[in-house]
């Protein structure tokens, strides 16, 4: 469910930011990435903390 | 010449009546903004993923805001998720109207997804909330 929130927003994210088609692409993955780490990291933090 | 260059700089251009209406036409059905102006892959990404977004929260057993607080809580909490929401546009207000997506009971609470779906509901509408000002801008002629 992570992974299909992450799919969608950075679609979202990816084809309204910067100029070219390549570049967009890119920023896209990039915010999927950014979106899937971050989330298991404070997944793990969280994992931590009682 | 300095005179006539401040002059220009003091006067904003006026935003076309053509803007104002891509914008509420871009709320109103999530992707048509980017459609009207022929950016096809841009509409149907950008609108794609506020409908499917929409259609999995709903699917997740999630529920939408509106102003009927449930009992112990205030009105006013319901306002913040409430405009989140109301971001889709024609998928709220069909969902309203025919009184469907906001029910908030214990049955439904107690679904493993549903605060997943609420989630996927409320980011549907702020999604549409960029999707629109990103229609719009396009229409000013401030993007490609």
């Amino acid at each position: 469910m992570m992974t299909l929130f992450a799919a969608l927003a950075s679609v979202v994210f990816g084809a309204m930011a910067k100029d070219t088609t390549q570049e967009r692409v890119v920023y896209g993955f990039k915010v999927f990435a950014e979106f899937m780490v971050i989330g298991l990291v404070l997944a793990w933090v969280l994992y931590f903390i009682p | 010449m300095v005179k006539t260059e401040r002059m220009h700089a003091g006067t904003a251009e006026p935003i076309p009546g053509f803007a104002w209406l891509i914008g509420v036409l871009a709320w109103f059905v999530p992707g048509l903004g980017h459609l009207m102006q022929k950016r096809w892959w841009r509409g149907l990404l950008m609108g794609g993923a506020v409908w499917l977004s929409f259609f999995i929260g709903l699917a997740m057993g999630g529920h939408m805001f509106d102003l009927n607080a449930p009992e112990g809580s205030s009105q006013y909490l319901q306002v913040p998720p409430m405009i989140a929401n109301l971001g889709t546009g024609a998928l709220y207000i069909i969902s309203w109207l025919l009184s469907y997506g906001f029910a908030d009971d214990p049955a439904q609470a107690a679904r493993a997804t549903y605060e997943y779906g609420n989630t996927f509901l409320l980011i549907a509408g702020l999604m549409n909330y960029l999707t629109m000002l990103d229609a719009f801008d396009i229409a000013v002629g401030r993007k490609p």
